[in-house]
């Protein structure tokens, strides 16, 4: 019987890894340190996911049934690993529960953090209750309760969406587009339109990254069936005459200021690399690239590699990355660990 | 001229002063207030669905401003100002001042189409040009153009009688746009016509000045057509909150019925 993987972070990427490898009779350790499985999806209590339309409880809630149902994949909630030591085939790795465990692998799940708003104080996030994030949007949609002004819990008549918050930005030093804002931020203009037909929807914007095929599902179709409005142009600031929030920037189309009245401010908030990834780089001795994430080696030869032989990488703790590509990182990484098995395997006998 | 920097030396915003003097230094001449004139302080949400609801118009909210059409225009080539892309911007948000401030070149569209075939996104520019003279029509921004009254004689009278009588309608385009009847051209067309053309045509044209001829059976399609128009005219009317007009047409349409 072989040694279990390790797995950190029981988000998208790293359930699809366990199951993976359950499936393939490879046990694993699943260790989270929130106190339930699902990842940023479930824990952040995201609505309808891009691009399926399926409720996140549902979508990645499955997976979290199917991932802990399995014999062979021990959950470990509310639980960090403290440290880890060993060689590729053999490792041990320190648990914030007191057992250590013995491990061949490892598959660093650990996604990324959302962008704190408050990081950018002009764009009036914490000082004015009716600018909001994508997130809270997000649970607002979930709940239930529908799009409403957190100050008075009105039905806002004028949204203004802004792209970039925490992407994109030399200034406070990232650099990164987070890839999935505009394509999300499109959904959330249909959505609120669709709850709120008298509301008018404005998205401001450097670029539209609403790649692939998201570009008609979610590009095309916000502005043909649901009138969502375009504006290039960067905010400078937001502020609040006393009754109405102010957006400010410049119309870069038509090249004037703009001062517009708003009823709600919403921050399309991008990807940090996870706040954790200084403490995981130095326990699990992976490089960090350049803007926090951590690094990978080349792809050619197996997916997931790091710079340490025997650990691997999923998901957004690899940079920006959509549900669908964290679930197939997760899927290739377990793959990765598999094939390195069975190599071993074949070199001891 | 580039279109941002048009608001800066509008002669509006030019002020003139005389003895001006501040802090002992003499700045008298001229001064423009650009800068405060320069910002865009509302959308107004309207005007999009407004002209979103004319013929020709139903597509512009599709416009990610490629500038495609203005590229391909045929008038945009003779004069730099006729700009649909800018137009197309300015109606989606709303900036109705900078919109009526080209209404006297916008009916300029020669509707050659160019911008239809070029625009990716399918918004039919051309149309929403039309939709765009007819909107400043409708609104009383700009007077009925003379291609406008035309269209009105000559679809009148097809409705009327279900025929065209050429005569008729180019005397009544003439009166109705103020134009004396006696043209150079006319006269000699009608010379060449009465030299060269057969009698019995001649006389039966004569004849068409005096008895309005009519499609026989024609009484049917009149009345289609014509609570047809009357609906679309309504709905525009409506459309565009003029609303003792829509009254107006209602009123036509229930006598209409009556009768």
């Amino acid at each position: 019987m072989s040694k279990p993987i390790l797995i950190v972070g029981g988000g998208p990427a790293g359930l699809a890894a366990a199951h993976s490898l359950a499936t393939f009779g490879q046990s694993c350790i699943v260790v989270e340190k929130e106190d339930r499985l699902g990842g940023a999806p479930i824990l952040e209590g995201y609505a309808k996911l891009v691009p399926s339309g399926e409720w996140a409880k549902d979508a990645i809630g499955g997976m979290v049934d199917r991932a802990s149902g399995h014999e062979l994949v021990d959950v470990r909630t509310s639980t960090s690993v403290t440290s880890f030591s060993g060689e590729a085939g053999d490792f041990t790795a320190g648990l914030s529960d007191g057992e250590p465990v013995n491990v061949s692998a490892a598959i660093l799940c650990t996604g990324f953090t959302h962008f704190d708003s408050a990081n950018k104080p002009e764009w009036g996030f914490g000082t004015y209750p009716d600018v909001v994030t994508t997130t809270q949007v997000e649970q607002m949609v979930s709940s239930g309760q529908g799009v409403r002004c957190p100050s008075d819990g009105r039905k806002p008549k004028r949204v203004a969406i802004l792209l970039c918050v925490g992407s994109r930005d030399r200034q406070i030093g990232r650099e990164w587009c987070s890839k999935i804002c505009c394509t999300v931020s499109a959904n959330m203009a249909m959505e609120i339109r669709e709850e709120l037909p008298d509301c008018h929807v404005y998205i401001y914007y450097m670029d539209i990254r609403t790649f692939g095929l998201y570009e008609t599902k979610y590009y095309w179709k916000s502005q043909e069936e649901f009138k969502v409005k375009y504006i290039k142009a960067r905010i400078a600031e937001v502020t609040s005459d006393g009754e109405k929030l102010i957006v400010k920037g410049e119309d870069t189309l038509v090249k004037r200021p703009i001062t517009i009245p708003f009823d709600m401010v919403i921050h399309a908030i991008g990807m940090d690399p996870n706040v954790d990834n200084p403490d995981l780089s130095s326990i699990f001795g992976v490089d960090l690239e350049p803007h926090g994430y951590i690094d990978k080696a080349s792809s050619y030869s197996a997916s997931g590699l790091t710079n340490k032989s025997g650990v691997f990488v999923a998901g957004a703790a690899t940079g920006p990355e959509t549900i669908d590509d964290s679930i197939a990182q997760g899927k290739a990484a377990a793959m990765a660990v598999l094939e390195q098995r069975q190599l071993a395997a074949r070199l001891v006998s | 001229m580039p279109i941002h920097e048009k608001s800066l030396i509008r002669p509006e915003n030019l002020q003139v002063h005389e003895n001006l003097e501040v802090e002992g230094v003499d700045v008298s001449g001229h001064w423009s207030t650009f800068i405060e004139s320069r910002v865009v302080s509302d959308y107004n949400e309207a005007i999009e669905d407004e002209i979103s609801a004319l013929p020709g118009g139903e597509n512009i909210h599709r416009c990610w401003q490629c500038g495609s059409c203005t590229n391909a225009c045929t008038v945009h080539a003779i004069n730099a100002d006729f700009n649909p892309r800018y137009w197309i911007y300015l109606i989606r948000m709303g900036m109705e001042s900078e919109l009526l401030r080209d209404k006297d070149i916008i009916w300029q569209c020669v509707s050659c189409n160019k911008c239809t075939y070029a625009c990716p996104r399918d918004v039919f520019p051309e149309g929403v040009m039309k939709a765009t003279a007819h909107w400043l029509e409708l609104k009383g921004h700009t007077p009925k153009s003379h291609s406008t009254i035309f269209d009105e004689i000559f679809s009148e009278q097809v409705i009327e009688t279900g025929k065209i009588e050429d005569g008729r309608t180019i005397r009544r385009f003439f009166k109705q746009t103020g134009q004396a009847l006696r043209q150079p051209w006319l006269e000699e067309m009608v010379k060449r016509m009465l030299r060269n053309l057969p009698i019995g045509m001649l006389t039966r044209m004569g004849m068409a000045n005096f008895i309005q001829p009519k499609t026989s059976g024609w009484s049917g399609a009149r009345d289609a057509i014509k609570e047809y128009v009357a609906e679309q005219e309504a709905h525009h009317r409506a459309a565009l909150g003029l609303d003792d007009l829509v009254k107006m047409a209602e009123t036509e349409l229930k006598t209409g019925a009556a009768k």
